[in-house]
């Protein structure tokens, strides 16, 4: 391609006359950070203008151009900036998609900061192995949501006459039914999108056996996708999606968080951003209840979701002062619980002390049983968001399980075999 | 008939004045129409290159010859979107046809308010995509919309969930497309009423012909070149149908209302498939080109025919 040759050519040129005046005075250069992520508005945009704000503190020129909408959109912005040579010193990135970026453009070895920080003994080890592809860091997780956390509305509870949270898949399934035969006209609150569908399989196959999750969504391994562990999945899901309101179409399940809170809708598996979005809805705390997802061994299942920051490589030196800025930042505990505490996620420091004021007691269990899960090795990456496989594969796979979720025709050994056939066929 | 063909070959032979006299004319049609042509043709030999290529994330050179095709070809994904697309597409322009000539011909009848009229059926065409898409989730959301009114009224069993319904979701696309863009066949086919010959009308009229028989016998029998490019215009749109869609089910209730157009976008930017996206794309190229190259031949074959007349 000869275009994107000289304009990569002229753009080098043009950095490299920039970075000249920051040459001749040598150290004294101003930290510099040019950022692109998909977070705009609501909690997440005011996170992130927080976090920029620390970086400003500290003497740095925060650069940061959200790209509202979709994640793809945020993509589609990184991947015109990398062909066009020209990558942000660092972007949001999450998941396996940072091993497969890394590979169209050089990243940025952050293994001496993190060896620093002593950062990677405080991250969850399944995790740390996502942002260092190749066993370099090249990315920093930035917070954590668990997408099986199970959300139970009061008032639901009370029309079920029920006081114990479910600890298994029996003790959900019982009280759906008490809370149906109490009046609570639909048990699970759901939206109708396709990372909704998706985890409320993961929920199920990851809480019948976190072993059998692992061997089949993150390992794919072919005997366990047609396991017996899954076909239980694919029928615990069945019985979810029975519980659902067939009305919704493709609204996300913030549409039902009125009802929910009402006592209309029971229950809700969804990741701690939920308590965002009711809180931001102007609902209290005590309206509801969170607690782990349902796990068959009574153990906590942990669903890791992380977002991240990846960092590329860039010859200026403002920008590299602003990359090193940036990545301590991002390690660190105090900055952590401030980003955490405005979006409703946990740290990825597992060192954090949550028992202090400003985080709710979901919070507080949330970070409990991610540390309960990492002892017992129940601690696995989402499928549903893009954490346990690439896109392509996982949206494949997604198909099945978003079809079976609206098709109640499809049998779950049916829907095994073609979740088999989907992970081939994308392969 | 002869003058015409007189004037076009006199008009022809420019003389040097006149070239220069014409060129502001040759400017603003030519250069404009190549660089569009050559836009459309450079993207669509890349896009055709690319889709043989092993691309994912950013496009790569390579060979994987006909693998993203089979692939493609091979998912449930593009299977339902072609399912799709053929009923969708036919179902579409018939009714969008037929309506829109209803209309034509009922306003047609030279009624007060025509003007309103033809600005209110005009109207939904000024809307986008994205906004009848999401207008309508809400009207046919059996939770919200239509079904709820109705029930509300007191009717309690009336169903009409064809948006969640799997195998009726498609139908709503039909709907709201129709909804959106009969106005625009109303407004051709309009035209076409109104430069029907007055003489012949009047010798139907004196020969005795009733409203219905003038109708099916005089009117319409010459109004069907405009039948044909209605048809054309509204296949094209049929087959490159994105927005409305994403608004109004994204592809739901699971893939049930898949399109093409939607399984390129998927695979390009949601899954960083770029090689089959490019693949998908070029398969949808061909399905238009499977409806408008016969378009082409047979204009090709009505100008002959006029010349030889």
């Amino acid at each position: 391609m000869p275009i994107t040759t000289t304009r990569r050519r002229l753009l080098a040129g043009a950095a490299a006359t920039l970075a000249l005046p920051s040459f001749a005075r040598a150290q004294g250069v101003k930290p510099r950070l040019t950022a692109i992520s998909q977070w705009s508005a609501g909690s997440d945009g005011a996170a992130i203008t927080a976090l920029g704000k620390k970086f400003e503190e500290k003497g740095g020129i925060w650069q940061h151009s959200p790209v509202p909408g979709f994640t793809t959109e945020m993509m589609n912005k990184l991947r015109a900036q990398i062909i066009a040579g020209d990558p942000p010193a660092c972007s949001q990135l999450k998941g396996p998609e940072i091993a497969a970026w890394s590979k169209i453009a050089p990243t940025v070895n952050l293994d001496s900061v993190v060896a620093a920080a002593g950062y990677e003994k405080v991250v969850a080890p399944d995790l740390a192995k996502l942002h260092k592809p190749g066993g370099k860091w090249i990315a920093l997780p930035l917070q954590i949501y668990s997408t099986n956390m199970l959300f139970l509305s009061k008032r639901a509870m009370d029309k079920a006459k029920a006081d114990k949270v479910p600890v298994t898949w029996a003790d959900f399934n019982e009280l759906a039914e008490k809370m149906k035969s109490g009046g609570v006209t639909y048990p699970i609150a759901n939206g109708g999108t396709r990372p909704d569908d998706g985890q409320k399989f993961e929920a199920s196959l990851a809480g019948i056996s976190p072993t059998a999750y692992r061997a089949a969504i993150m390992n794919l391994d072919k005997k366990a996708l047609e396991g017996p562990e899954v076909k239980a999945a694919f029928a615990q899901t069945r019985k979810i999606a029975d519980w659902m309101d067939p009305n919704v179409g493709a609204q996300p399940f913030a549409t039902n968080a009125k009802r929910f809170i009402d006592g209309d809708m029971g229950m809700m598996i969804q990741g701690g951003w939920a308590q965002g979005v009711l809180r931001n809805a102007g609902f209290k705390l005590e309206d509801f209840i969170i607690t782990p997802g349902p796990s068959d061994n009574s153990k906590p299942v942990f669903l890791l979701n992380a977002d991240a920051f990846i960092f590329w490589e860039r010859k200026e030196p403002d920008l590299q002062a602003g990359q090193a800025l940036m990545a301590k930042l991002v390690m660190d505990p105090a900055i952590q619980t401030m980003y955490s505490q405005i979006t409703g996620s946990i740290p990825v420091r597992t060192d954090v002390d949550l028992s202090g004021e400003g985080w709710s007691d979901g919070q507080r269990r949330t970070a409990a049983a991610l540390k309960d899960a990492v002892a017992n090795n129940q601690a696995v990456l989402s499928l549903a968001h893009n954490m346990a496989q690439e896109n392509g594969l996982t949206a494949a796979m997604i198909d099945v399980l978003t079809e079976y979720v609206k098709n109640k025709t499809i049998k779950p050994e049916q829907a095994a075999t073609r979740l088999a056939e989907a992970v081939e066929g994308a392969r | 008939m002869t003058d015409t063909v007189a004037a076009v070959t006199r008009t022809a032979r420019p003389t040097t004045s006149g070239v220069v006299g014409r060129l502001p004319e040759y400017l603003t049609i030519w250069v404009p129409l190549l660089l569009s042509a050559a836009h459309l043709i450079s993207f669509s030999l890349w896009t055709i290159w690319i889709s043989f290529t092993p691309s994912t994330l950013v496009p790569v050179t390579g060979w994987v010859g006909l693998r993203n095709y089979t692939s493609v070809l091979a998912t449930r994904n593009w299977n339902i979107a072609f399912d799709n697309l053929l009923l969708f597409g036919s179902a579409f322009v018939l009714l969008s046809l037929v309506t829109g000539l209803m209309l034509a011909i009922l306003l047609d009848q030279r009624i007060r308010g025509e003007n309103t009229l033809r600005s209110i059926f005009l109207y939904p065409l000024a809307v986008s995509f994205v906004v009848t898409g999401t207008v309508w989730s809400w009207l046919l959301n059996p939770g919200l919309g239509i079904q709820k009114l109705v029930q509300d009224l007191g009717w309690t069993s009336f169903r009409f969930d064809w948006l969640v319904d799997r195998d009726m979701a498609i139908w709503t696309i039909v709907i709201a497309a129709i909804w959106q863009s009969s106005g625009f066949a109303m407004a051709l086919f309009l035209a076409g009423l109104r430069s029907v010959d007055s003489d012949l009308i009047k010798a139907a009229q004196i020969d005795g012909a009733g409203p219905i028989r003038m109708y099916r016998r005089v009117i319409l029998p010459t109004l069907w070149p405009i039948t044909i490019t209605v048809i054309v215009i509204q296949l094209q749109f049929a087959i490159s149908t994105f927005d409305l869609v994403r608004a109004l089910t994204n592809g739901g209730p699971g893939i049930a209302t898949q399109l093409p157009a939607l399984v390129v976008y998927d695979l390009m930017f949601q899954r960083g498939l770029l090689g089959r996206g490019a693949a998908a794309a070029v398969l949808m190229l061909l399905i238009l080109l499977a409806v408008l190259l016969p378009y082409a031949a047979w204009r090709h074959l009505q100008r002959r025919r006029a010349n030889h007349a």
